[in-house]
């Protein structure tokens, strides 16, 4: 079997990862202070591939789409063009399909936002609402002043 | 013990048919409930893994079209803007309600005689309001008294936290002089009857992994079990039987084997919600009732009404931790509940105040309307929406009319071949008259509490349609109605409905309360008429 052809666990081609994992970076970068990896580093292929395996065919067509593309302007894989150049690829395509890269921007961003890391830095434990739960405050009960004042509303019936 | 008799045969373990079991249970008649559902394992809920945010919209989805689990049946809801939600299990859709738990007020009981439209319920607010507070007690519900829009009562647990997003909004209603007021909910806020107290896990409507939301599994089925109610799950049912006389004679079903079996009953008792209900009364059909069962006035099905819903979304410009917490309630307003004709429209609508998304939704939400970008500044962008946005609901009151219905649909069916509701529902110029001044409303609320932006969603909400009222109203006149006033069938004396098709009108607010304390009342009135139940 040639290692090109698409399987269940090695869903992309090693042309298509490389878009792909590109793209993901494109999508969510890592910050600029460094407290949050990038797209690419929190796994988002795997996530795809265990959450929604019968959407790979479609993003995988998608990368080469993009590669297509980026040979016919720029002579060269789009994973190997400059940052500009790639950008360039993306708006133009999304220009002509608004859609296009929609669906796996908002797989990246489900598998991103789970991700240790990135909650940890946006000041949550990486851990599961139960058994722990969370503490609320209860809120200042004199805001009610006003509504008492005012009385009664009910409506005579 | 295959076709042996029972005392009453309840259909339908959700919210009503619980409440009733529990109600009836004293009598020591022999009674079964069949739910087509099973039991819900709370150590399977979303909030016990990290995966809890994918899992609440993927499996936990609201829609039975969508969710497709075994127990669900298929809804045609394509003519109408508004889909249809439910669960089905033991507990039905008290499962995954946000257990919001305001009451009707007693002005939503007399609409023709206040308002001149629809029309006045056979029985009013006084009526139930001994069963709302034994609902309240039974159940365990949290809340502050004192509330000026509705009569004194006394939730029997203090309430959900307001958080700072409760107060901001609390804030902004008092700058603009509304009323508002922490919402009753459902949900216990302190160590209850043997349940532990809410824990702030946030995806209520996911089900409740520690069961401090009040859902009629873990509330009224182990007091009904206990006192010898038998349950019976997996057991879909296809139609109620019956004989000469009109009498009800039972019902066949499918068991959890998928064979087809028969229940005799002395009493049959309908408690399915708004489309069910319909469905299965209209699946009921012989040559002495060939138009559905109890339909004589051909009302089964009719007057649906489903609370048609609007949306705001505000963005504030400090932390606010608006996550966290009972994800469905936390404040309310009722400035707008009742009929002012000056707004241009007749009767009113509640402003639920909800928390805000967390993570994934919050990124998801941005991503895709465009307000998160990609590259260097989603990060920014993300940081300036994640728990600094609080949400409104505007749940507006929805007028009866015939022509909004629950139908037969004559090709689809369940699993079990039985043909499947189809829902024909129309937004009337009224409710979009009153869904269009409530998101105005809402959005001046959210400036005046401090949003720095705010963001309406296209109204109706579609994914909204969790109360399903209406289709087998009660009432005086066997010609007018489907149900007498106290849930008895006109056509069929020992036939009788307790869920949310009985009503009337629907109020502008949740109605599992209301829901609730009709068939406690409807229960009460059974026992007491237990002599004569059939005269």
């Amino acid at each position: 079997m040639s290692a090109e052809v698409i399987r269940s666990d090695r869903p992309m081609t090693a042309a298509q990862r490389a878009t792909f994992q590109v793209v993901v970076d494109m999508i969510v970068p890592a910050s600029a202070d460094a407290r949050k990896p990038s797209a690419a580093e929190v796994g988002v292929l795997d996530f795809i591939a265990e959450r929604q395996p019968g959407e790979l065919p479609a993003i995988a067509r998608d990368m080469d789409r993009l590669d297509a593309a980026a040979r016919e302007r720029h002579g060269a894989a789009f994973a190997e063009i400059d940052a500009a150049a790639r950008q360039g690829v993306v708006e133009a395509m999304r220009a002509d399909d608004g859609t296009f890269l929609q669906n796996l921007a908002l797989h990246t961003v489900t598998c991103y936002y789970q991700d240790d890391r990135v909650l940890t830095a946006i000041g949550l434990e990486p851990r599961a609402p139960f058994p722990k739960g969370y503490e609320v405050v209860a809120g200042d009960p004199d805001l009610l002043e006003p509504v008492r004042r005012r009385g009664s509303i009910a409506r005579k019936a | 013990m295959a076709d042996d008799i029972v005392d009453v045969l309840i259909v339908g373990a959700g919210a009503s048919g619980a409440a009733v079991a529990w109600s009836l249970a004293e009598t020591r008649m022999r009674i079964v409930c069949l739910e087509q559902g099973g039991w819900m394992n709370p150590a399977e809920y979303p909030s016990n893994g990290r995966d809890w945010e994918m899992r609440q919209y993927s499996e936990y989805q609201l829609s039975p079209n969508l969710r497709n689990r075994a127990a669900d049946y298929p809804i045609n809801d394509d003519d109408s803007p508004i889909a249809i939600l439910n669960f089905n299990a033991v507990g039905g859709s008290t499962i995954l309600y946000s257990a919001h738990f305001p009451r009707f007020h007693p002005s939503d009981f007399r609409v023709a005689s206040l308002d001149g439209v629809a029309d006045d319920w056979p029985i009013d607010y006084w009526t139930l309001e001994p069963f709302f507070a034994e609902n309240d007690r039974n159940i365990g519900v949290s809340g502050l008294a004192g509330d000026p829009a509705i009569p004194f009562h006394e939730p029997p647990l203090p309430p959900v936290p307001m958080g700072r997003m409760g107060e901001a909004m609390g804030r902004g209603f008092n700058k603009l002089g509304w009323h508002w007021w922490p919402s009753d909910t459902a949900i216990v806020t302190r160590d209850y009857n043997g349940r532990g107290r809410c824990l702030n896990l946030g995806p209520c409507n996911a089900g409740c992994a520690q069961g401090a939301k009040s859902s009629a599994d873990v509330t009224y089925w182990p007091m009904a079990e206990r006192a010898g109610v038998e349950l019976r799950t997996n057991c879909r049912v296809r139609e109620i039987t019956v004989a000469g006389r009109d009498m009800a004679t039972g019902v066949t079903y499918f068991d959890a084997d998928g064979v087809e079996r028969h229940q005799r009953a002395e009493v049959v008792i309908v408690a399915c919600n708004g489309v069910g209900t319909p469905r299965l009364l209209l699946n009921s059909t012989s040559a002495r009732f060939p138009d559905g069962l109890a339909n004589s006035s051909g009302l089964v099905g009719k007057n649906l009404m489903l609370h048609p819903f609007g949306h705001v979304r505000g963005i504030f410009p400090e932390p606010l931790a608006s996550h966290f917490g009972p994800q469905g309630s936390c404040i309310l307003s009722q400035e707008f509940y009742e009929t002012d004709l000056s707004r241009g429209f007749v009767r009113g609508y509640d402003l639920q105040v909800t928390r805000g998304a967390p993570p994934v939704a919050t990124a998801r939400a941005g991503v895709a309307n465009g307000t998160i970008p990609w590259g260097q500044d989603h990060h920014a962008a993300f940081e300036r929406t994640y728990d600094r946005d609080i949400n409104i609901g505007v749940l507006c009151e929805d007028l009866p009319e015939e022509h909004n219905r629950v139908t037969l649909d004559p090709e689809l069916t369940d699993s079990h071949g039985i043909p499947a509701p189809k829902v024909s529902y129309t937004l009337s110029e009224n409710s979009r008259r009153m869904l269009e001044h409530g998101v105005a409303r809402a959005s001046e609320a959210m400036v005046a509490g401090g949003a720095t932006s705010v963001h309406p969603s296209p109204s109706p909400i579609r994914y909204c349609g969790w109360h399903l009222l209406g289709t087998a109203r009660m009432g005086d006149d066997p010609g007018q109605s489907v149900v007498n006033s106290w849930g008895r069938s006109h056509d069929v004396r020992n036939l009788f409905i307790v869920d949310g098709s009985v009503f009337v009108t629907s109020g502008g607010v949740n109605p599992t309360t209301t829901i609730q304390a009709v068939a406690l009342y409807i229960a009460d009135a059974m026992k007491k008429n237990l002599a004569n139940l059939f005269d």
